[in-house]
């Protein structure tokens, strides 16, 4: 084999496995340098569990970049939807109505709110003809400042007295409580770094679920093979006879729906909405992490399970810092040029 | 109907609804006879944006100042970002007003501007984060230095008295600018005095709930076994409780600070996770702004300013259960 050729199938083997070989490189690294505060089984839950919401809208804007789109106002829908639903929830307790069917209610109102704005969005790009970045922009914009005017800036506490919060932190027990040798109550199991019981949180197992939906979705169904054409080349897509304007459209609403549902994994979990705060640059977060996941930012090729990689890459650098107790303000720094890194390692044939 | 057609309609509606704002604004015509002669002076209030729960507070107390002075026509302002703020202040120069009251989203970017506004002979009152030249003819502030040193004092004293105090802390700051430095370079002098006293972690959550749970679950990953958690603001106060929570932690305490209506109840109830607060009012905007429109109310402001302050510091208490009454506000959104 020729060097060039030698060159070449590296080259392709980065493309494809790069992110994975990163995400071990990583890992490695920070096994080897913190040990046990990192492999810790209460510090990996930790990273998952912070990671969810963001790894939820890094899933559904893959299938969006896959259309050759992008959804900038994914955070302002997270907090638009969540302050909807939340306050439809408090409304339902106020008027005496159960608290289970007022959690049930409020949760279809954040998602159908979320659903509703990604429409919107939908709408704008597809029927209004606008630019996926404009059009999204504007959300960005609009969405976050609906928020703040429902509740004039300030934070929206939920009512509910247990069970809304339990949904954003609860989940299965990984642990058990057992009796001692002298009666007292041990806990088996997974533990936490205090001795009691791991969760597997219920934001945990719908991220993964959301991802393997999404990957089936992109590679075997219809609806994944026509984001790919419409991605790749509009024209020869439509020539095809696919519903180009709906394949589009579907693609925001479907982001708009897992926005109401990272809205309500966080609300839930924080048991209130800062509509200032709630999402704020998620739309970052998620668009970096399918970029270091390997999905072609111009459309028409993308990989769920690279951004779920891409996802743990960003948690990780975010955790392995805050341990390690370097200062927040490189953070950003070394995310970034991990962002970089990634795209340049990946870029390959495709450019 | 078109797109096109349907968003011209749009945009029509949208500039009509918008003429019929401003022209609301503008103050009724009728002349009162009382105030006839007198014209009511113009003042800006410039304030950042409610990004947490403290600028939101900031943001009620100026509307509530402004309320009791009617005979003001008063413009309120939000900025999220200094290039806002700026583009804010020129629009309100050009509205020609009397008197400007600025609590900046950053103090470099926005001197220039208040420098411009004040040669202009513009009354400037200047809250919180000061300008790098002094160009403000009144400039109010908390004692962020007294908020950490202050703070930090309770904690070592609860942790066993000065010279003897133990413990293994973490440590939460703010977003990156002067009043967080203050405080925290004021905090960390006092702990790292006492040999006993462990930082065993520190990290900025800036002043974000959210942001401190993250932060703090994963320093509790490593540290489980803290004494106490110094999060100098009671949004992050509560980001942390939740992640001692959920991570089933019990038997540590947090000092937050700014004042929170919700964390001086806890400990006006002694609540045991929050043994004492540190105040912050975000009231220092009214203070502004109630002295803006003394100045400016009835002329001869030059006159009036010989013997205002120019430099007023407002000290910081730290509220434990015996006084913590007289710095609950139930009605405020803080």
């Amino acid at each position: 084999m020729s060097a060039a050729g030698r060159m070449a199938s590296v080259q392709r083997f980065l493309e494809h496995w790069g992110v994975l070989l990163a995400f071990a490189l990583l890992f490695g690294a920070s096994a080897w340098r913190q040990g046990g505060d990192f492999v810790s089984p209460d510090n990996l839950r930790t990273m998952l569990n912070s990671n969810a919401a963001i790894g939820v809208l890094a899933v559904g804007m893959t299938l969006v970049i896959v259309s050759a789109g992008i959804d900038l106002s994914v955070g302002s829908m997270v907090v638009l939807a969540a302050a909807l639903g939340t306050t439809a929830m408090n409304g339902m307790i106020g008027a005496g109505w159960s608290e289970g069917a007022s959690v049930a209610l409020g949760a279809c109102v954040t998602l159908g709110a979320g659903l509703a704005a990604g429409s919107v969005n939908g709408s704008l790009v597809v029927f209004g003809r606008i630019a996926p970045f404009i059009a999204t922009l504007g959300g960005l914009a609009a969405y976050r400042s609906m928020a703040l005017a429902i509740a004039d800036a300030g934070e929206i506490r939920s009512q509910s007295s247990t069970l809304f919060s339990k949904l954003g932190r609860g989940g299965i027990p990984l642990g058990w409580e057992k009796a001692g040798p002298e009666g007292e109550v041990v806990y088996a199991g997974l533990l936490n770094a205090a001795g009691k019981p791991l969760t597997l949180t219920y934001s945990i197992i719908i991220f993964l679920a959301v991802a393997v939906v999404a990957q089936w979705v992109l590679s075997m169904s219809r609806f994944g093979r026509h984001l790919v054409a419409v991605g790749a080349n509009e024209t020869a897509a439509r020539y095809a006879g696919i519903a180009v304007g709906w394949v589009r459209f579907r693609a925001y609403a479907l982001m708009g729906l897992l926005a109401g549902l990272a809205g309500l994994m966080q609300s839930s979990r924080m048991n209130s909405v800062s509509t200032s705060g709630l999402g704020l640059s998620n739309e970052l977060d998620a668009i970096a992490a399918v970029v270091i996941g390997g999905t072609s930012l111009r459309g028409g090729f993308g990989r769920v399970w690279g951004t779920v990689v891409g996802v743990l890459i960003l948690g990780m650098i975010t955790n392995i810092l805050t341990i390690s107790n370097v200062s927040p303000y490189w953070q950003g720094a070394v995310k970034g040029a991990v962002i970089v890194l990634a795209v340049l390692v990946q870029r390959g044939s495709r450019d | 109907m078109t797109i096109k057609s349907l968003a011209s309609l749009a945009l029509v509606a949208a500039s009509a609804a918008l003429g019929l704002a401003a022209s609301s604004a503008v103050p009724s015509t009728a002349p009162s006879p009382i105030v006839a002669q007198a014209a009511k002076p113009k003042i800006g209030v410039s304030i950042p944006a409610a990004d947490h729960g403290w600028t939101a507070g900031v943001v009620w107390w100026a509307k509530e100042c402004a309320k009791l002075h009617p005979d003001v026509e008063w413009t309120i302002a939000t900025a999220e970002s200094p290039e806002k703020q700026i583009e804010q202040i020129e629009a309100l120069m050009a509205q020609k007003v009397d008197g400007l009251v600025i609590l900046a989203t950053e103090s470099a970017p926005i001197t220039p501007i208040a420098e411009e506004a004040h040669n202009r002979g513009i009354l400037i009152v200047n809250v919180d984060r000061g300008f790098l030249k002094p160009v403000a003819d009144i400039f109010i502030e908390g004692d962020n230095k007294a908020f950490g040193r202050k703070s930090a004092e309770f904690m070592v004293s609860r942790l066993g008295g000065k010279g003897k105090a133990k413990g293994d802390i973490i440590v939460l700051e703010g977003i990156p600018c002067t009043v967080n430095t203050d405080r925290v370079s004021a905090a960390m002098e006092v702990f790292r005095s006492e040999p006993g006293i462990k930082v065993v972690g520190q990290q900025a959550a800036n002043w974000n709930r959210q942001k401190a749970l993250e932060v703090t679950e994963t320093m509790l990953a490593k540290n489980p076994k803290v004494t106490a958690i110094w999060a100098s603001d009671d949004d992050m106060a509560l980001g942390a409780e939740q992640a001692l929570a959920e991570k089933g932690i019990e038997g540590v305490w947090i000092l937050g600070g700014a004042g929170m209506k919700d964390i001086i109840k806890r400990v006006m109830d002694k609540d045991p996770m929050y043994p004492a607060d540190i105040t912050y009012p975000p009231s220092m905007i009214a203070t502004g702004m109630e002295m803006a429109s003394s100045v400016l109310k009835g002329g001869k402001k030059k006159e009036k300013l010989q013997y205002m302050p120019r430099h007023l510091m407002i000290d910081v208490d730290l509220v434990t259960p015996e006084n913590a009454k007289d710095f609950y506000f139930p009605a405020s959104v803080y």
